[in-house]
C-alpha cells in the first residue's frame, strides 16, 4: 500500500471521538481603532523594534524624506520593487542623489536579480498593507514583486499608503485572500528589521535580513 | 469554641488522615482534629483507614494502587463530609479514583459520588464552615508555601492565605516563588537527589530571604522535605503545617 | 557531544554544576515566564484566547486526517508537490534523491525541529552534501557538535569565547572576538555568500493550511524567507499535525506561538507560501516539495491519550516554568525536543524502554499542563508511561517489584497489616536516628538522606493516638462493628 494510503488509513481507523465547538472567537481591542489611534498604535509598535515612520503628506515631501534617509545612512545603491511607487519616481530620485538603481524589469532571470539584491544597499518597496496591532506591514508578493528587494540589502525602505492601514491581521486577510483563485505565491508579514538573540540571549538587529526598515507613510487620500 | 456560620455543632467530618501523617508527624492529625472540634463539628475517624495509594499510583503499580483505592471507597463510602490535611491526597482521590476504575462502573460511580464529598482540611474550614479567624494569636511573620496539588490541582490558595491572615499579630510576606514546587515529587526525592536537592535548596533560599520566622504549608509531603532540608542545613528554622501552627496558636479562654 | 537520554543523571549532574549552563536556566525561569505573560496580557481577555486556540488545537487533533487530504488537495493544486514519508529513512531518501536529481552540492536549512529528529543534515552530508544551517542558534550548535540547551534557543548557553573558537576554525570570522554582534555579522556574511549560488533550500513548516495548501513559517532572522525567495528547488517538510483548518485560524495561532514562545507579539517575519512562484515571478521556488512525515505520530495518534502530544506548537512554554528543567536544562534529555514536551514526546518515539528518566524525573508538580496554550496534559501522560512501564515489567518477567508494590497493597487494604509493617519498621529505622532525627541509612531510599535528614518515627501512629482523643469525638459505626468484631 502506497505510504500516503497506509497513514490515513491509521488515521482514521483510530477511534473518532467527537469534534470540540469552538468557543467564541475572542475581540480584540485593536479592532475599534479609528485612522489617528491606528496611526498612533503602528508608530509605537514600529519604533520599539526599532523601526522608523516617517508620515508625509504628499510624494514632494516624501522625496525630501528619502534622500535624507540616503544621505543619514549614506546608501550608495538602490534596488527598488517598481519605478513608481505611491507616486514617487524612483529613477529620478536616485539620479538626483547620483545613485544607480536597479529594477525588477532590469534581470531575465534569478541568478542576476539575486546579484544586484545583494550587492545593494537598500531596497524600496511598496508595502501592500500595514496593521497597526503589531507595527507590521506586509508584502504580497508577485511577477512584478520579487521576494529578495525586501529581505536581502541591509536597509529596506516600504512605502505604503494610510489607505492600507489597518488595525488587525484578520482585516487583511479577508480584504486581499478571500478570494481562493487569486492567492498569491507567497506573502509576508514584515515587523521591524531582522533581529536575533540567540546568543547569550544579548538581540540585535540584522541577523541575515535588514538591519534597518523605514516606513513611509503616505498620508494624502488621493 | 468558635462561632461556625456554615456548619453546625450536628456536622460530623470523617477525617481523611493521609498515610505520611498516619506514621511520620501524627500530630497534624492531632492538629486537624483539634481545629474542627474547636469549630463546633463532631469529627469522625475510621480505624481502617490506611492510605489512598497515591505513592503506588504514581509510581506506575495501578492495579495495586485499584486495590488500596477499593479500600478506601469502602471505609468512607457513606461519609458526608471527608476532610484531609493533604492536596496531594486529595487529588488522588477525587481525579484519579475515577480514572482508576474507569472499567468497573459499580466502583467508577462510587468513586464519582465520592468526589464531590472530599475536601482540603482550609479549604473545608473557609469554604464550607465560613471561617476565617479560629481565634489564633502569633506576633511574628510567616510565609506561606503554594504546594503544587493544593495550588494547581485543587485551585486553593486563597483559603490559606485566609486563614493566616485571621491570625491576630501574624505578618503573611511575601515569598520569592512561592508557588514552585518543593522538590519532593514522593519517589522523585529519592530517585533523582541532587535534581531535588536543588529545587529544596531554592525553595528555603527564599524562605530565609523572606524575612519570615515560620514557613506554613498545607502538604505533609512538602513538610518533611522542607523540614529535612532545613534540619540538615538550617537547624533552628522551621516549617510547620498550618493546621498545626493555627491549633497551637490558639488563645486561651 | 552527543545527545544520549541513556545518560540523563550523569549529564546532569553535569550541568548542575556548570555555572553557565545554571547562569542561563535562571535568566531563562525568571525572564521568559514574564515575557509571556506581558505578552499575553496584552490581549482584553488572554483566558478566553487561550481557550481558543486550545479549541483549535483540539479541533486539529479530532479532525487530522481530513485536514491532511484537504491541505494535500489545496496545495497540489496550486502547484505544490505533496509527498507522504513513512519515517526518518523513507524522507531522508526522498531528500537525497530530490538533491541529487538536481545536482546539488550543497543546501542550506532554516531552524527545523523535525529535521533534527530524523537527522537529516548527517545523513546528507555522510551523502556527500553539505547541508548548512543558517538560524544562528543553528548554525552555533552544528559548528561545535551540540545538542540544543533550549527548544527555542539551542545555543543560547553557549559562551561566546566558544563560538568565537569555532567559528574562526571554519572561517565564518577573521579574527577572534566575544562580541555577540560581530559573531553574528560574521555569520551573515559567511552564510550570504552560500546563500549567492544556492540551488536548493529546506524548510520545516509551523503551520499548514488546509483551507489555501499554504505553509507558514515565523522567524526573526530573515534565513527563512531567504531560503523561500533565492533557490530554484524548495523542500518543506512537516510532521501530520502541523496541519490547521483556516488562514484565519493560523492568523491567530501566529499571535500566541509568538507570546508563549519569546513574548513578542509577533515573529519579525511571517512567510506565507501557496504554490511554487507563478509563472513569470522572478524570484522564489520553481519548484515546491511538501513532505508530509509520519515518523510515529500515527501510532501516537491511535490512543486517545497520547494523540494530544500532537497538539503542541513547539513554543517551549512549557520548559521555562519546569522546575526540573530550569535546574538542568536541555542536554540530558538526549533528544531534539527537550522539557516537559520532549519527557511525552520521546518516550513515543524512541521506546520506552529507553527513556525511563523521562517520564520518571517529574515531580508532576504541573506547571507545564498549566502554561501549555494548547492544552496538552503532560502530567497524566507521563504517569500512563510508568504504568505502561510497570505493565511492561511484569509481563517480562519482572517480579520482585510487583510483589513488594502487591505487599504495600496488601498492607493499604488491611489496616493490621499496615500496622505490623509499621511496628516492625519503626525499631529498624529509629536504630539510625540521634537527637530525634536520622540522617542516613546503610540500605534503601539514600537519595532522601542526600540533603536532607529525616525525623524518627514517632512512637505511636496517629492510629495509635486516636484512642487517647476519643473523648473528643463520637466513635464511627464502622470503628464500633470493627473493635467489636
Amino acid at each position: 500500500m502506497p505510504v500516503r494510503e497506509e497513514i490515513l488509513r491509521r488515521l482514521k481507523s483510530a477511534v473518532k471521538i467527537a469534534n470540540i465547538d469552538r468557543p467564541a472567537k475572542p475581540t480584540l481591542s485593536e479592532m475599534t481603532m479609528n485612522r489617528e489611534q491606528m496611526i498612533q498604535r503602528f508608530q509605537i509598535e514600529l519604533a520599539a523594534q526599532t523601526g522608523v515612520l516617517y508620515q508625509v503628506g504628499n510624494k514632494e515631501d516624501a522625496r525630501r524624506i528619502l534622500t535624507d534617509i540616503i544621505k543619514a545612512e549614506n546608501l550608495k545603491s538602490f534596488i527598488a520593487s517598481a519605478d513608481h511607487i505611491h507616486g514617487i519616481h524612483i529613477t529620478s530620485l536616485c539620479s538626483e542623489n547620483g545613485i544607480p538603481v536597479t529594477f525588477p524589469g532590469d534581470f531575465k532571470e534569478r541568478d542576476t536579480l539575486r546579484e544586484a539584491a545583494f550587492n545593494a544597499d537598500a531596497g524600496i518597496t511598496s508595502a501592500d498593507f500595514g496593521v497597526a496591532e503589531t507595527g507590521t506591514i506586509g508584502i504580497i508578493f508577485n511577477p512584478k514583486h520579487p521576494r529578495l528587494i525586501s529581505i536581502a540589502p541591509p536597509v529596506h525602505i516600504a512605502v505604503m499608503s494610510v489607505k492600507d492601514l489597518y488595525p488587525v491581521y484578520e482585516n487583511v486577510m479577508e480584504k486581499f485572500f478571500l478570494n481562493e483563485k487569486n492567492i498569491p505565491s507567497q506573502f509576508s508579514f514584515i515587523t521591524g528589521p531582522s533581529a536575533t538573540a540567540d546568543i547569550q540571549g544579548i538581540a540585535f538587529k540584522g541577523m541575515h535580513g535588514p538591519k534597518k526598515i523605514f516606513v513611509i507613510m503616505m498620508m494624502d487620500d488621493s | 469554641m468558635v462561632d461556625v456560620e456554615g456548619g453546625s455543632n450536628d456536622m460530623n467530618v470523617s477525617l481523611f488522615i493521609p498515610c505520611t501523617v498516619d506514621v511520620m508527624m501524627p500530630e497534624i492529625g492531632v492538629a486537624t482534629h483539634g481545629l474542627l472540634t474547636n469549630l463546633g463539628v463532631q469529627t469522625i475517624y475510621h480505624k481502617e483507614q490506611t492510605c489512598c495509594g497515591q505513592p503506588l499510583f504514581n509510581a506506575g503499580y495501578r492495579d495495586q494502587a485499584r486495590k488500596a483505592a477499593k479500600h478506601f471507597i469502602d471505609v468512607f463510602g457513606e461519609d458526608e463530609w471527608i476532610v484531609s490535611p493533604s492536596g496531594s491526597c486529595v487529588c488522588m482521590v477525587k481525579y484519579h479514583y475515577p480514572e482508576l476504575l474507569e472499567d468497573e462502573p459499580l466502583w467508577h460511580n462510587r468513586a464519582q459520588d465520592l468526589a464531590g464529598r472530599i475536601y482540603e482540611l482550609s479549604q473545608f474550614v473557609v469554604d464550607i464552615l465560613k471561617v476565617s479567624d479560629v481565634g489564633a494569636k502569633y506576633a511574628g511573620k510567616v510565609a506561606y508555601h503554594e504546594s503544587c496539588h493544593i495550588l494547581r490541582g485543587l485551585n486553593i490558595s486563597d483559603q490559606p492565605k485566609k486563614l493566616i491572615a485571621g491570625v491576630e499579630g501574624t505578618q503573611l510576606v511575601d515569598f520569592n516563588n512561592s508557588a514552585a514546587c518543593c522538590g519532593f515529587g514522593g519517589e522523585f526525592s529519592i530517585h533523582y537527589p541532587e535534581i531535588s536537592e536543588a529545587m529544596v535548596k531554592d525553595k528555603v533560599t527564599n524562605f530565609i530571604t523572606s524575612g519570615a520566622d515560620i514557613l506554613l504549608l498545607c502538604e505533609p509531603g512538602c513538610l518533611l522535605n522542607i523540614s529535612g532540608y532545613l534540619h540538615r542545613n538550617h537547624p533552628g528554622r522551621k516549617a510547620q503545617h498550618l493546621a498545626c501552627f493555627l491549633v497551637e496558636n490558639i488563645k486561651k479562654v | 557531544m552527543r545527545a544520549d537520554v541513556g545518560k540523563f543523571m550523569e549529564t546532569a549532574r553535569q550541568e548542575l554544576k556548570n555555572q553557565q549552563s545554571q547562569m542561563f536556566l535562571m535568566m531563562v525561569s525568571l525572564g521568559a515566564p514574564l515575557l509571556r505573560q506581558i505578552g499575553m496580557s496584552s490581549f482584553p481577555d488572554p483566558v478566553a484566547a487561550e481557550s481558543y486556540v486550545r479549541a483549535i488545537r483540539a479541533e486539529v487533533i479530532a479532525r487530522m486526517p481530513e485536514l491532511l487530504e484537504e491541505f494535500e488537495r489545496s496545495a497540489t493544486a496550486r502547484g505544490a508537490k505533496v509527498l507522504w514519508a513513512r519515517d526518518a529513512a523513507q524522507a531522508n531518501n526522498m531528500i537525497l534523491d530530490i538533491a541529487r536529481q538536481r545536482n546539488v552540492s550543497y543546501v542550506m536549512k532554516g531552524k527545523s525541529m523535525i529535521t533534527e529528529e530524523i537527522g537529516l543534515n548527517e545523513y546528507l552530508i555522510s551523502n556527500g552534501i553539505e547541508a548548512l544551517e543558517t538560524d544562528l542558534g543553528e548554525v552555533i550548535t552544528q559548528n561545535l557538535s551540540l545538542p540544543p540547551f533550549h527548544l527555542v534557543g539551542p545555543a543560547i548557553n553557549v559562551p561566546p569565547a566558544k563560538i568565537s573558537k569555532a567559528f574562526l576554525k571554519k572561517g565564518i570570522i577573521e579574527k577572534e572576538t566575544i562580541d555577540p554582534v560581530e559573531l553574528g555579522g560574521g555569520a551573515r556574511k559567511y552564510l550570504r555568500e552560500k546563500f549567492r549560488h544556492l540551488q536548493m533550500g529546506i524548510v520545516g513548516i509551523n503551520m499548514a493550511v488546509a483551507q489555501t495548501g499554504t505553509i507558514i513559517n515565523v522567524e526573526n532572522e530573515g534565513n527563512i524567507r531567504l531560503i523561500k525567495s533565492s533557490p530554484k528547488t524548495l523542500v518543506a517538510i512537516m510532521s501530520l499535525e502541523k496541519v490547521i483548518p483556516t488562514m484565519e485560524d493560523a492568523v491567530y495561532m501566529t499571535r500566541i506561538l509568538a507570546r508563549n514562545c519569546t513574548g513578542q507579539k509577533l515573529t519579525t517575519y511571517v512567510s506565507m507560501d501557496t504554490g511554487p512562484k507563478k509563472h513569470d515571478e522572478l524570484d522564489g521556488p520553481e519548484e515546491l516539495f511538501i513532505i508530509i512525515l509520519d515518523n510515529g505520530r500515527s501510532a501516537i495518534y491511535e490512543n486517545h491519550h497520547t494523540r494530544e502530544i500532537l497538539k503542541c506548537i513547539r513554543c517551549g512554554a512549557c520548559l521555562n516554568t519546569c522546575p526540573v528543567y530550569t535546574k538542568i536544562g536541555g542536554y540530558p534529555y538526549g533528544s531534539t525536543y527537550c522539557g516537559p514536551i520532549g519527557q511525552v514526546l520521546t518516550p513515543m518515539l524512541s521506546g520506552m524502554e529507553k527513556t525511563t528518566d523521562l517520564y520518571r524525573a517529574c515531580t508532576l508538580c504541573g506547571m507545564c499542563k498549566k502554561i501549555c496554550p494548547a492544552g496538552i496534559d503532560h502530567p497524566s501522560l507521563l504517569l500512563s508511561y510508568r504504568a505502561r512501564e510497570i505493565d511492561g515489567n511484569k509481563k517480562k518477567g519482572k517480579k520482585l517489584e510487583n510483589a513488594m508494590a502487591s505487599l504495600v497493597s496488601m498492607g493499604m487494604s488491611h489496616r493490621w497489616l499496615w500496622n505490623l509493617g509499621v511496628n516492625m519498621t519503626r525499631p529498624l529505622l529509629n536504630r539510625f536516628a540521634h537527637d530525634g532525627a536520622i540522617n542516613n541509612i546503610p540500605v534503601g531510599v539514600q537519595g532522601w538522606f542526600r540533603c536532607r535528614d529525616l525525623q524518627a518515627m514517632p512512637a505511636k501512629t496517629f492510629h495509635e493516638t486516636w484512642d487517647d482523643l476519643q473523648s473528643d469525638s463520637v466513635p464511627s459505626e464502622k470503628t464500633k462493628h470493627m473493635e467489636d468484631s
